[in-house]
C-alpha cells in the first residue's frame, strides 16, 4: 500500500460561491422500530438534514445514537416511519445504484474472487453495459484502490485494509452520485486508516470531487480531516441533530500539517466538547 | 511437489492397521468364548476367500454372488438417496428462505422425521406393488430428512450482511439465489446428503430383509436361513466397509465445497 501524505492528483478548482444543487435531502425524518420488549423504540426523532452535491459530511455520535439508522434511510435500507428522504431530487423507496454503499464489515461474498464481487454488483447495477465494458469497469476500479493483482484472490485471503479497499471499489464502480460509508474504517489499524483516508480523498478527487459523501464515524480526526461538515448527534432513543460544525480547513488538506493549521484545534475541541462531558478523572462522580 | 508420506500420514496408516487388529482380537475373543459358536476370523477368511472366488455369479433369483447383491444395494441406495434429495433440496430452500413455508411444513417434517423405515414399507408395497419400489420408497422418505433440515438451516442464517449486499447493489432475485443464497447453503446442503447418505445405507438392510430378492440385506437373512454365520459376519464387515466408503466420498465433497477453509 502506498502510503502518501498528501492528495496527490492536482484538482481543477470548482467553481467557488455558486451554490451547488442539494444532493441529498432529509426532511422531518423519524424513525420508529418495533421491539419486541417494550412496544415502539424511537431511533430517530425529526431530522431535518441537506446535503449539496460534492460535500463530505460525516455523521458522528456515540454508539447506538441512530447515525448507522440515519445513513440507511438515505441507503434506502430503512424506511423512516414519517418524513421523506430525496436522493439527487428523486424520493427514496429503496435502495438504488446512484447510492453506493460501503458496509461497516465490508461484506464482501466470501465464495466469490475479489475481481468476481465487484463484477456481480456491476453486473446488477448497470445492466445497460456489455460485458467487456463491465470488465472494463472492474479493472478500472481494481487498478485504482491497487488490488488488480489480487483480483483472484477470495476476500478470506485479504487483510482488513485490502478488504476495505475491495469494498470501496466496489461502490466506486456502480459509479454513484453519492457514496454512503457505514463506520468503513472502524475495525481498521490507526497507520491503515491513515492511508485509507487520503486513498479516500484520492478517488474522491479523482472524480472532480463531484460525488456527494456521508460517512459514519466515530473518530474526531477522521471527522475533522475528511470532512466539510461533521453532524453530531444526540444520544437514543429518539435521537437529534446536536449540532452541525463547519470544517474551515482548505482542501487539499494534509495529514501531517493539517494538525497546526488555525481553526484545527478550535474544531477539535468543539466537537469532542459536544461529544464529551468528562476530560479527567476529577469529574467522574 | 508436496510430500506425500510425511511421519503424520504413517502414523494414520498405522492406526488404521493397529485399530484392525484391535477388531480381531475382540472378535476372536467371542469366538473363544462362545466356543466358536459364532465363527472366529480365521473360519470367516476360508469362507471369504470362496465368496470372493466368484462374486458376480448368477444362478437363478435367490443364488447370486456377493458382488451381484452389494451391486443392487448401492443401485437401489442411490437411487432411494436421489430421489429423497430431489425432494429434500428444494423444500429445504423454500422452508429456509420463507418464514411462511416453514410454519406451513416444518410440523409435517416433525411428524415424520422420526418414523421408522419399517413402519414404511407396508405403505411402499400397498404403492407400488412391488417390494423393489418399497426398498426404494423407504430409502427415499427416511433419508431426506437430514437434507432438508440441513438445507432449510443453512438458507435460514445467511448473515443480513450477505443479505444487504444484494439488496444495496439491486441483485434481482436469480442473482440472490446463485450469488448468495446457494453459495451460503451449499456447505450446509452437503453436510445434510452426507447424514442422508449414511441413514440410507442404514436402512438399506432392514428394507432388503423384507423385501427378498436380491441385496445385501438378503444375502444376510438368507445366511441365516442357511446357518452360515461366516457369511453374516462377511456382510457385516463390507456393510461397515461401503459406509465408510460412502462417507468418506461426501466428506471429500464437502471439503471440495466449503468456502470458509479455503
Amino acid at each position: 500500500m502506498i502510503l502518501t501524505e498528501t492528495e496527490e492528483t492536482v484538482v481543477k478548482e470548482t467553481q467557488t460561491g455558486v451554490s451547488k444543487p442539494d444532493a441529498i435531502k432529509i426532511k422531518n425524518v423519524t424513525v420508529s422500530f418495533k421491539s419486541k420488549s417494550n412496544g415502539l423504540y424511537t431511533a430517530l426523532h425529526n431530522i431535518n438534514l441537506d446535503v449539496k452535491k460534492g460535500e463530505i459530511v460525516t455523521l458522528i455520535g456515540h454508539s447506538g445514537c441512530g447515525k448507522s439508522t440515519l445513513m440507511n434511510t438515505i441507503s434506502g435500507m430503512v424506511a423512516p416511519t414519517s418524513g421523506e428522504v430525496y436522493a439527487n431530487g428523486n424520493l427514496v423507496k429503496g435502495p438504488g445504484p446512484d447510492r453506493g454503499i460501503v458496509f461497516q464489515n465490508y461484506s464482501l461474498l466470501p465464495w466469490l474472487s475479489v475481481f468476481q464481487n465487484i463484477y456481480v454488483a456491476v453486473d446488477s447495477a448497470l445492466k445497460d453495459l456489455s460485458a467487456t465494458e463491465k470488465r472494463e469497469l472492474v479493472e478500472k476500479n481494481l487498478q485504482m484502490v491497487h488490488l488488480w493483482e489480487h483480483r483472484h484472490k477470495l476476500p478470506g485471503h485479504l487483510s482488513g485494509g485490502m478488504k476495505q479497499r475491495v469494498a470501496i471499489a466496489r461502490a466506486f464502480a456502480i459509479n454513484p452520485s453519492i457514496l454512503l460509508l457505514d463506520e468503513p474504517f472502524g475495525a481498521l489499524d490507526a497507520l491503515t486508516k491513515g492511508s485509507m483516508h487520503i486513498e479516500l480523498l484520492k478517488l474522491w478527487n479523482l472524480d472532480n470531487r463531484n460525488k456527494t459523501i456521508v460517512m459514519v464515524t466515530h473518530d474526531i480526526e477522521e471527522a475533522i480531516f475528511l470532512s466539510d461538515r461533521v453532524v453530531v448527534m444526540n444520544n437514543g432513543p429518539a435521537a437529534t441533530i446536536k449540532e452541525i460544525v463547519d470544517v474551515p480547513l482548505v482542501r487539499p488538506r494534509n495529514k501531517k500539517s493539517i494538525v497546526h493549521e488555525a481553526g484545527y484545534m478550535d474544531t477539535h475541541d468543539r466537537l469532542l466538547g459536544l461529544l464529551t462531558d468528562k476530560f479527567d478523572i476529577n469529574d467522574i462522580d | 511437489m508436496k510430500k506425500i508420506l510425511t511421519l503424520d500420514t504413517l502414523y494414520t496408516i498405522l492406526s488404521f492397521f493397529g485399530s484392525l487388529v484391535i477388531l480381531g482380537i475382540i472378535w476372536e475373543l467371542v469366538a473363544i468364548v462362545t466356543e466358536h459358536e459364532i465363527p472366529g476370523p480365521a473360519s470367516t477368511w476360508v469362507v471369504f476367500k470362496e465368496l470372493i472366488a466368484e462374486p458376480f455369479y448368477d444362478r437363478g433369483p435367490n443364488d447370486k454372488g456377493i458382488g451381484n447383491q452389494l451391486f443392487s444395494s448401492v443401485y437401489r441406495v442411490f437411487l432411494g438417496f436421489g430421489i429423497g434429495s430431489l425432494i429434500a433440496i428444494p423444500m429445504g430452500l423454500a422452508m429456509g428462505s420463507s418464514k411462511f413455508m416453514m410454519r406451513l411444513f416444518n410440523p409435517i417434517v416433525q411428524i415424520l422425521r422420526p418414523v421408522s423405515p419399517l413402519a414404511w414399507f407396508p405403505l411402499g408395497l400397498l404403492a407400488f406393488q412391488a417390494a423393489e419400489g418399497a426398498t426404494v420408497f423407504i430409502i427415499a422418505i427416511t433419508s431426506l430428512w437430514p437434507t432438508l433440515i440441513n438445507t432449510s438451516f443453512g438458507v435460514s442464517s445467511i448473515p443480513e450482511d450477505h443479505k444487504n449486499v444484494g439488496k444495496a447493489f439491486g441483485f434481482s432475485t436469480w442473482k440472490y439465489i446463485t450469488k448468495i443464497m446457494l453459495p451460503f447453503a451449499l456447505p450446509h446442503m452437503i453436510t445434510g446428503l452426507r447424514l442422508s447418505i449414511g441413514v440410507a445405507w442404514l436402512v438399506i438392510v432392514a428394507g432388503e430383509m423384507l423385501s427378498g430378492g436380491v441385496g445385501i440385506g438378503f444375502f444376510v437373512w438368507d445366511s441365516w436361513n442357511g446357518l452360515s454365520l461366516e457369511k453374516i459376519l462377511i456382510a457385516i464387515l463390507i456393510i461397515g466397509t461401503v459406509g465408510l466408503i460412502l462417507d468418506k466420498a461426501f466428506s471429500a465433497v464437502q471439503h471440495a465445497f466449503a468456502w470458509e477453509n479455503k
